[in-house]
């Protein structure tokens, strides 16, 4: 990575250094065109007196153009012509325009290579910046559950406590442990999305099917955290889409509006679909702490984490949402997000392109 | 770890945002005899300490709405020197250095050993409560030194030339430290033990700053100082009188 770096910086001296070096030639070759000319045209001055001077000497003008063809003689004087003049300004001229022309060709070249290296300069620069970025966020996501879990095993460790003062570290332990989980595969997903290394097998499927399958999947949680989970998708609804991905969207929406809900102590989730033009759109609705109306593209950027309310936070991974947003991306669909302000709710609304009818 | 606090059970304030990390921490120092109240944000954090008093600051770096830091950084400016230990999740030296630069008393990476947590929160304590409690006196608060006058209590001095200084916490131990035992050499690792606690700084130069610190505040020329002296290869002596 490195030795690339230097190779590249060198690239771009020697591009500049180049640069330079045109420049001054083009600057050089006008003057010394321009001084060519001139000597040219004090040359032929010459000539003219070198006739005029024969002519003095009684040489017949008839040998005289044999000696000195260019000069002009009329009866006994020498003149210059004003064709041979002529013709040394506009090889002059020539000379300039095509000097100008070329440089000016290297120098347009040169300048479109500077750009391109300064261009992938810049860009990688920025991208080493996003690992670092990335990285950091990262670990300090992955500490926290594990700086979590530790301290609950040293204080059941430490501590003589009953099977009923126990019972809450271990729920913690395993809240915690789950929290890790999720964090690699989310991860991983964002990771391979961002790389573009995730293939979809677009294929039509029914999207009732599939929400009531994750819907079924979080059922249990929704029950504990006293979240009423409301799905009306109707059966025969085609989207065209990967299954997987199309499953893994739902589940995060889902996850992300508990998440909203619970801290308001229990709500609503609403899940209905309907068909838009080319389109099939499921809307998930709820009732939780809602965001500002401003933040509904923030929301999707990697480890957007925004924190509704000021004081409570909300534990997530900051991939969900960025996740999503990608796949729609990766699979012709899309995702947007709206809510009145905090403490108001929000609503997602995914689209997917509307499976083809089959052929017959 | 088992002793309960001696006197007044001492009331510490735990900012951190993970609920998990902020009720195991808060139940272990509360078994502790602690009297913990617990914020789980920045901004709540400054609030709560401009209303309310407590010994110790546990303090996550990484906060919503406003970073560790930062609420560090602000209380120092507004005068309120509590003792603040910082946790976090990164835990590279310059990071370290950068809490303690903000005016923070020690450093704990996550994740933390439960034990090594309450010996620091122990150890910061003790350090506190015998710097105030070695200042309580109307004898004790106030030194006075070639023409300096040091207030312990308020952090304030008035220097020979009478410019009046703003101490940060560190510097008025410090001082505190050698001016108990005024002529005696104090070593370097002394005054690290007795102002930092154990292995807070990477070097026994960040001492040396200090001193320099407090040369420039109180030393008529400090290139040849007469109250802060270094003997060399040891530490440091401080005299009352200034020498001769």
């Amino acid at each position: 990575m490195k030795t690339t770096r230097v190779f590249q910086i060198t690239a771009l001296l020697l591009v500049v250094v180049s640069v330079v070096t045109v420049g001054w030639w083009m600057i050089d070759l006008r003057n010394f065109v321009s001084t060519t000319t001139e000597n040219a045209k004090l040359q032929y001055g010459h000539e003219v007196s070198a006739a005029q001077v024969m002519l003095d000497a009684g040489v017949p003008g008839g040998k005289v153009l044999e000696t000195l063809p260019r000069v002009a003689i009329e009866g006994s004087a020498a003149k210059p012509m004003q064709s041979v003049i002529a013709e040394l300004d506009a090889e002059r001229e020539s000379r300039k325009a095509q000097y100008e022309w070329e440089s000016g060709f290297f120098l347009l070249a040169l300048g479109v290579c500077i750009a391109v290296i300064s261009r992938a300069l810049r860009a990688e620069a920025q991208v080493l910046q996003e690992q670092d970025h990335f990285l950091a966020l990262v670990s300090h996501q992955f500490k926290t559950p594990l700086a979590s879990l530790q301290l609950s095993l040293e204080t059941m460790t430490m501590r003589s406590l009953s099977p009923a003062e126990q019972r809450p570290l271990i729920d913690r332990m395993l809240a915690d442990l789950a929290r890790m989980e999720t964090l690699v595969t989310r991860i991983l997903d964002s990771v391979r999305l961002e790389r573009g290394r995730v293939e979809f097998k677009r294929q039509p499927m029914d999207l009732g099917a599939a929400v009531s399958r994750v819907v079924g999947q979080l059922e249990t949680r929704s029950t504990q955290q006293r979240i009423t989970i409301a799905a009306d998708v109707p059966r025969g609804l085609e989207v065209f889409a990967d299954p997987m991905s199309v499953d893994v969207v739902i589940r995060n929406l889902l996850e992300n509006a508990l998440a909203a809900v619970a801290p308001v102590g229990g709500g609503t989730v609403t899940l209905s679909a309907q068909r838009v033009g080319g389109e099939i759109e499921l809307s998930i609705r709820d009732t939780g702490v809602g965001f500002r109306p401003t933040d509904n593209v923030e929301l999707f950027k990697k480890f957007s984490r925004l924190h509704p309310g000021g004081g409570t936070s909300y534990q997530g991974t900051g991939l969900g949402l960025f996740i999503v947003r990608r796949m729609m991306q990766l699979e012709g669909g899309r995702v947007s997000a709206h809510s009145e302000g905090l403490g108001q709710g929000a609503q997602f609304v995914l689209a997917w392109p509307i499976a083809p009818a089959e052929v017959p | 770890v088992s002793a309960v606090p001696q006197h007044a059970p001492a009331t510490l304030l735990v900012v951190e945002d993970d609920p998990h990390l902020a009720a195991g921490v808060a139940e272990n120092l509360r078994a502790e005899g602690y009297t913990v109240h617990h914020v789980g944000d920045g901004t709540d954090a400054l609030e709560w300490l401009r209303r309310e008093r407590c010994e110790l600051v546990v303090l996550d770096v990484m906060l919503p709405t406003m970073d560790g830091l930062t609420v560090c950084r602000t209380l120092r400016k507004e005068g309120n020197n509590t003792p603040v230990l910082f946790l976090t999740a990164r835990g590279d030296p310059q990071d370290r250095i950068h809490g303690l630069e903000a005016g923070g008393d020690d450093y704990l990476a996550k994740p933390f050993h439960l034990h090594e947590f309450l010996l620091r929160v122990r150890a910061i304590l003790r350090r506190w409560e015998w710097y105030q409690s070695s200042s309580a006196s109307p004898a004790t608060a106030v030194l006075r030194f070639g023409g300096n006058e040091v207030d312990f209590r308020a952090f304030r001095a008035r220097s020979f030339n009478g410019v009046s200084q703003e101490l940060t916490e560190k510097e008025a131990m410090i001082l505190k430290v050698l001016a108990e035992k005024p002529g005696e050499i104090v070593s370097r690792e002394d005054l690290l033990e007795r102002v930092w606690g154990y292995d807070v700084f990477p070097s026994t130069r960040t001492v040396d700053n200090f001193i320099l610190r407090l040369r420039k505040r109180f030393e008529q020329d400090p290139a040849q100082p007469k109250h802060f002296l270094t003997v060399w290869g040891v530490g440091y002596r401080f005299l009352l009188e200034g020498e001769p």
